[in-house]
């Protein structure tokens, strides 16, 4: 009799994943028909596919629950589980994916027609504008890493010495973290254009008219505004640095300097490893002051050529997609981004990591 | 469910206005399903996404006018300020929930060829020369304006300087005036002669990549004549030598132009300098009519054409900067089939386009005449024919602000010579077409 009954279940399992992934396959196979189903009424198939997947997911999930079997708490767990796991599939991965597929095709924001492979690939590393954000991002991310936590830094260091009115500027660094970025361009691309000139006499030009100098502006904008919140990690992780252990190294006689090499750095090898995690990850991602600021410009030329000279990459795939309308070489674009990221990040951790532990 | 239906109405309703907050600098006008007539109880609502956010409230004027002579509920859907107008759209589409009627511009035509119904028996297509017409001939697009732009003047300085604007039909006459006004600064009270921008991080490559270039492939040709438009698509430059005399005519706007809003300059910039009268010409067209109303116009202006060629070129650049296209699945296809024949055919419909919106009416057989400075003067102009056609608008989609504008401001800052300008125009209509 058990035996029976689990058979059943089993075989209810079973029909729920073939159903699920017909309807999967079939979907795929009708893709580039969908308009021409649904102008003609479809067929049963086509009118009733999403009820059948609906009710082979429900069959899946009925087999495994009633199988008895030594995962079963498991497979219950999972099961209540899946309102969550389902709302972060279809928001996260299902987006994710979908925007890989869309990439290999000539997708233009509405439809598309054919799968092109990769040449939207090929295409967008053939573009000399491309390749010159790359290069302008690294270099922009190099300089705005180094400069954004040895500012930060600078600052926990003196907002956790015995400063009077230490709190208050703890506050005052932090503010500007609190405006949008797009406001804060604006503000800052007056003060650039209209203010500076004018400090220094009227009859400079203003820095964002130069390449150079306008990578500089969006470099002090950024540290400007992001300084304030790596400052507050780095305060966290000096305030735990425990007082005996700072005592007993000038008890030793070492100098501030000394304490703060050998001591307090290694102390908070933690707090360096997410710091410089945030400042990369967000260098990288630059939008808004960039747009708001320069939106790409002053132009440069390189090779007889006119370049965007601070379009980051980020500016670079929105300018693809909304400007010239090329959703999928935007896409393709966006994925060399996502796999850059991921890659240096997790890069940069693991060295972090491994410090952690030497210290 | 009858219960159930209005609150998750509600629902919808607050959470959409919750994501229209969060939406930066889109403005979204709001949908008028509680300020206007109430939904009538069969559904008789067709629903317009207008792209151009300056005349919302005239088009919400006369859609009530409309509701109560029809019974047609008509929603206007505004965006504008910069926002994403095709990314929005794309949006609705794909949520089912596209609107009876659309703005589009030409470069959009090929992303919602699909979509359109035909208009071609409509009767308003007669009355009109700028429609938008497909290649195949169909009529898909309903002009709802005409734009015109050049070298707008503030006639006052002009008059001053003893200098009668309807000279200025070529290359050397706007040469002698240049320099006759540049050496009266002091007693006109300029900073400068012309007020343009150029600039990337300005956001003017609109102006210069889109406006300003529009001129050379238009300007002194018959109006049918697309061999320079096609040559962008194509990938050829025709005709070189207009090109080196446009790129010289351009280096003569920007060399009498004001040096701070030339190269990092805004909008805004652009407008205060001419509007406080610190410049002579400005390089934009009647849609700055509003602010010179707002700013209490003090002086007499007109439009002089941007004439770049040695040759007489007397005519601005007029036409549809956009059109209204019917979606074809629409299931009030008649009624806004007629929505759009009262709006273009009918005295009320075309007080709404021309006196409260402030436009030109695209069609011939209007008896309602702009009262606004420039589009008065504008109407002038289309009466006498004497216009080149918009051709810029059907650039490749992004060419001209993308790719062309930047080189404009290498001119302004003097990165590159006139020549080398022509020269980087060529080679890069040479690349876009192998794109």
């Amino acid at each position: 009799m058990e035996v029976k009954e689990n058979k059943t279940w089993s075989i209810v399992g079973l029909i729920g994943i073939i159903l699920t992934i017909g309807i999967l396959v079939y979907d795929v196979s009708i893709l580039s028909q969908v308009d021409a189903l649904e102008k003609s009424g479809g067929n049963i198939l086509f009118n009733y596919r999403g009820i059948i997947l609906v009710s082979g997911i429900v069959l899946i999930i009925l087999g495994a629950m009633k199988m008895p079997s030594h995962k079963h708490n498991s497979i219950v767990n999972t099961v209540f589980l899946l309102p969550v796991l389902m709302t972060f599939f279809i928001t996260v991965l299902l987006p994710f994916g979908i925007g890989i597929f869309y990439s290999f095709t000539d997708w233009n924001g509405l439809k598309f027609e054919e799968f092109v492979g990769l040449a939207n690939y090929l295409d967008i590393f053939g573009d000399a504008k491309f390749r010159y954000s790359f290069f302008i991002t690294f270099i922009f991310t190099l300089l705005n890493v180094v400069i954004v936590n040895a500012v930060a830094f600078a600052l926990a260091l003196m907002v956790t010495s015995n400063l009077r009115g230490a709190n208050f500027y703890k506050a005052a660094y932090f503010v500007p973290n609190l405006i949008g970025g797009i406001v804060l361009g604006y503000v800052w691309q007056f003060v650039f254009n209209r203010v500076i000139p004018q400090l220094l006499g009227g009859e400079v030009a203003s820095m964002l008219t130069n390449p150079n100098l306008a990578l500089a502006a969006i470099i002090i904008v950024s540290t400007w505004q992001y300084g304030g919140y790596i400052m507050m990690l780095y305060v966290t992780g000096l305030q735990s640095v425990p007082k005996s252990v700072l005592e007993a190294s000038s008890i030793d006689g070492a100098t501030y300097p000394q304490t703060l090499r050998f001591i307090t750095m290694p102390m908070i090898a933690n707090s360096f490893t997410v710091c410089l995690f945030l400042t990369i990850v967000n260098s990288f991602k630059q939008f808004d002051l960039n747009f708001a600021i320069t939106n790409g410009g002053p132009i440069r030329i390189v090779d007889k050529a006119a370049m965007y000279s601070t379009e980051f990459l980020a500016l670079n795939i929105y300018k693809t997609a909304i400007t010239e309308n090329n959703y999928s070489a935007a896409q393709a674009k966006a994925v060399i981004f996502f796999i850059i990221i991921a890659s240096v990040s997790l890069l940069q951790v693991s060295i972090n990591k491994r410090k952690e532990i030497e210290a | 469910m009858s219960k159930l239906m209005p609150k998750l109405f509600l629902l919808l309703t607050m959470t959409s206005s919750i994501f229209v907050g969060c939406g930066g600098g889109e403005e979204v006008a709001e949908v008028p399903a509680k300020n206007s007539s109430p939904i009538n109880s069969d559904g008789n609502t067709i629903r317009l996404y207008n792209g151009k956010i300056e005349i919302d409230a005239a088009l919400k004027a006369y859609a009530q006018l409309y509701t109560e002579q029809t019974g047609v509920n008509v929603i206007i859907e505004s965006i504008g300020g910069g926002a994403d107008v095709n990314g929005t759209l794309k949006g609705y589409l794909a949520a089912d929930n596209m609107p009876d009627m659309f703005v589009f511009d030409g470069s959009g035509y090929e992303t919602w060829k699909d979509q359109f119904a035909d208009l071609s028996d409509q009767a308003w297509v007669t009355d009109t020369d700028v429609a938008y017409v497909t290649p195949d001939g169909k009529v898909v697009g309903f002009p709802y304006a005409i734009e015109g732009y050049g070298l707008t003047y503030n006639k006052d300085l002009l008059d001053k300087a003893g200098i009668d604007p309807a000279t200025l039909t070529s290359y050397n006459a706007y040469a002698d005036a240049f320099a006759k006004l540049n050496g009266m600064k002091e007693e006109l009270g300029i900073d400068a002669v012309v007020s343009m921008a150029a600039s990337v991080a300005g956001g003017m490559t609109w102006s210069t990549g889109n406006h300003n270039f529009g001129t050379y492939l238009a300007t002194g040709l018959d109006p049918y004549d697309t061999s320079i438009i096609d040559g962008i698509h194509n990938g050829v430059t025709p005709d070189r030598a207009r090109l080196d005399q446009y790129a010289k005519f351009v280096k003569l706007l920007f060399d009498y132009s004001d040096e701070y809003v030339l190269i990092s300059g805004s909008y805004d910039d652009q407008l205060a300098l001419w509007i406080d009268q610190k410049a002579v010409f400005i390089h934009q067209g009647n849609w700055i009519d509003p602010n010179l109303i707002n700013e209490g116009l003090t002086f007499e202006v007109g439009i002089a054409p941007s004439a770049f060629l040695e040759k007489e070129t007397d005519g601005i650049l007029a036409g549809a900067p956009s059109w209204w296209g019917v979606y074809k699945d629409s299931d009030h296809l008649q009624e806004t089939k007629d929505f759009l024949n009262s709006l273009a055919l009918t005295e009320e419909g075309e007080t709404a386009l021309v006196l409260d919106a402030g436009m030109i009416s695209p069609f011939k057989s209007t008896t309602v005449l702009p009262t606004a400075p420039l589009a008065k003067n504008v109407q002038e102009w289309v009466v006498a024919g004497k216009t080149y056609p918009w051709h810029w608008s059907s650039m490749p989609d992004g060419f001209g602000m993308n790719t062309i504008g930047p080189l404009y401001e290498l001119l302004a800052t003097d990165a590159i010579d006139a020549t080398l300008f022509a020269d980087m125009v060529e080679s890069a209509v040479a690349e876009n077409a192998q794109k």
